[in-house]
């Protein structure tokens, strides 16, 4: 019994390391797909952080030589050049008669609010105007004897608890779906040329022909299907630990470091997830009528794993989902990244449905190879 | 031996299979000869347990295909129709991917995948991949694949369709090879030389029952023909997919 197993199962290696398309098809994904995600975060880098220097244009800044100046000193300048914002920070006529009697006087700030690159620099200049508000309010009330205390109420003192690792949290969520997602894309081309095409080039009518039960094949393709998942897997941890070493992190103030240890936990963790993957795109596979078919089914089929991956990083879901395959096992990296505590009894529960599904499903192949329906398309 | 006893089988509004009941006995070749249609890679496939008959049964050396599915295989080599070859495999990994399968351990099956390929001279191309292969070196891999494992039983799906004279000749010769040892050869076709020059016992079916049974000879004397083609075209009642 097991020496059939392992005699298909080296067959079917054998075979598919020989289909380019099935070699490349997960070589694609485990290289471009981390390099993609890097090319991404560095973009985001560059937008989400602001150069020191920031240059809007200040028009008319003869009008208000200290606030230009008290600019200037938190780096905010205006130099006709091409790293210019598209920032106008407009001075009015009457601002220094205003400010002289201690009226409003009034600033006009311009700039297109739903230009997210522009976000960070808006939100920084008006944070420091607010600041040169709050100097000359505090210092017209001293001149008039008055302690600036009484206007500030309330004092409120920030203390961000989010440690490196954590703010990166996020961004390695959207990275850990990435390289889950290799578990389905990397045996899939496989598991269609092992179950769809076979059938289609005529050997699974001789195969079943000879003295192996449909549960040994069922199981060897599994575990052919599996294999090729982990390995394409490996491929793009090994990948993305090199590829992410070039983002330039310190510039978000945390780092993204793929340890060894969650390296480790990653394929622990995926290995129920490759079998369920595989035991998923064979059973729809031999549900096909052909190799084409297989394919367009396999992609709508994709787009689940997807979905509960994206509400597991993203919180849009209820909690119930938390319990669910692969978001449950996200959330366990996810919190194992931020460097919380695992939640175990969560990740056993959503690994354990993770595995009946398989299994579920490998009962339901092996029951169906012995159908004339499937065996023959009859 | 092989015996199938009353099978009948239905696929669809065919009535594929009709109280089909004939034995092919060891030392034996039998012919399985019948009209495109007339059911028997249906009868071949359902000796193999991949189809489930309506009613009847079949048995291998004595061995139900319905109950004991795995032993009874053990018993029988097939030659199928189409071959199903593993075209990024060369025929050597193949038939001893065959012949693993059928329980011969790494070693003997190695040896017997030698043995095989030597005996129907493919040592030339064993180590080459069947992808581009010849219709002739595609019979002969899919035949090795057949007898690797030495079964007491071989059953061959029309196994001279597309093949040229040499191809045929060698083919014929394993094929009398094989009864000389004993073994039970059945086949199918419907091509009338073949099975004139081969078998000891011709089954002729049409429309998923038999209609006669005998050797060429007899079922010439019987309809008084002086050929096998007229008495098969005696025997069936019409001249009806003969023509296809």
């Amino acid at each position: 019994m097991i020496a059939q197993i392992r005699t298909m199962l080296k067959k079917e290696l054998t075979d598919a390391a020989r289909d380019k398309r099935s070699v490349m098809a997960g070589l694609y994904y485990a290289i471009g797909a981390p390099l993609m995600m890097c090319g991404m975060f560095m973009l985001l880098i560059s937008q989400v952080t602001s150069p020191d220097a920031l240059n809007i244009n200040i028009e008319h800044s003869e009008r208000a030589p200290d606030l230009v100046k008290f600019l200037a000193s938190n780096d905010i300048t205006s130099i006709d050049d091409s790293s210019r914002k598209d920032i106008v920070l407009s001075i009015s006529e009457d601002y220094a008669s205003n400010m002289a009697k201690g009226l409003p006087a009034e600033l006009t700030l311009s700039a297109d609010n739903s230009d997210e690159k522009l976000q960070s620099s808006i939100r920084r200049l008006e944070k420091s105007l607010q600041l040169y508000s709050a100097e000359m309010g505090s210092l017209r009330l001293i001149a008039r004897g008055i302690d600036p205390k009484v206007v500030q109420p309330i004092k409120v003192n920030v203390e961000d608890q989010a440690t490196a690792d954590s703010k990166g949290g996020m961004i390695l969520g959207v990275a850990t779906f990435m390289m889950i997602y290799a578990v389905f894309i990397s045996g899939m081309n496989l598991a269609i040329d092992t179950s769809a095409g076979e059938r289609e080039r005529n050997s699974l009518a001789l195969l079943l022909s000879h003295p192996v039960t449909t549960r040994q094949i069922v199981w060897a393709k599994m575990a052919a299907v599996t294999v090729f998942a982990m390995l394409g897997l490996l491929l793009t941890l090994v990948i993305s630990k090199i590829a992410y070493g070039f983002v330039p992190w310190q510039e978000l103030g945390f780092s993204v470091n793929l340890t060894p240890e969650f390296i480790a936990l990653m394929l622990i963790v995926s290995l129920p997830i490759a079998l369920m993957a595989a035991a998923l795109q064979l059973f729809v596979s031999f549900m096909a009528k052909s190799f084409k078919e297989a394919q367009s089914y396999l992609t709508i089929v994709l787009v689940v794993p997807m979905m509960l991956s994206l509400a597991a990083s993203y919180n849009i879901a209820p909690d119930t989902m938390q319990w669910l395959p692969v978001s449950g096992q996200m959330q366990a990296l996810i919190a194992f990244i931020k460097g919380k505590e695992i939640p175990m009894l969560q990740l056993l529960l959503s690994s354990a449905s993770t595995l009946a599904i398989a299994f579920a499903l490998t009962f339901g192949m092996e029951k169906s190879l012995k159908s004339e329906k499937i065996v023959f398309g009859l | 031996m092989i015996k199938v006893a009353n099978l009948s089988k239905r696929i669809g509004d065919v009535q594929a299979l009709n109280d089909l009941s004939f034995s092919a006995q060891d030392g034996q070749i039998t012919g399985l000869l019948g009209p495109n249609g007339a059911g028997k890679t249906t009868c071949l496939r359902t000796v193999f347990g991949l189809l489930k008959p309506d009613a009847g049964h079949a048995e291998i050396d004595g061995i139900d295909v319905a109950k004991s599915p795995i032993e009874a295989k053990q018993q029988l080599g097939l030659f199928p129709d189409p071959f199903g070859l593993y075209e990024r495999l060369t025929p050597r990994e193949y038939i001893r991917y065959f012949a693993e399968l059928n329980g011969l351990s790494g070693k003997q099956a190695k040896q017997a995948a030698a043995k095989v390929l030597d005996k129907l001279h493919m040592n030339d191309i064993a180590d080459r991949k069947c992808k581009g292969f010849s219709q002739g070196q595609r019979m002969k891999t899919a035949l090795a694949q057949a007898i690797v494992h030495e079964p007491t039983n071989i059953i061959l799906d029309e196994p001279t369709r597309g093949l040229d004279v040499m191809s045929t000749r060698v083919l014929r010769d394993i094929l009398r090879d094989l009864k000389q040892q004993g073994h039970c050869v059945l086949f199918s076709s419907h091509v009338m030389q073949e099975v004139a020059a081969l078998c000891d016992q011709v089954i002729v079916m049409a429309d998923g029952k038999v209609v006669a049974v005998g050797s060429p000879d007899e079922l010439c004397q019987q309809t008084g023909k002086a050929s096998l083609e007229d008495a098969f075209i005696q025997l069936i009642g019409t001249d009806e997919g003969i023509a296809a």
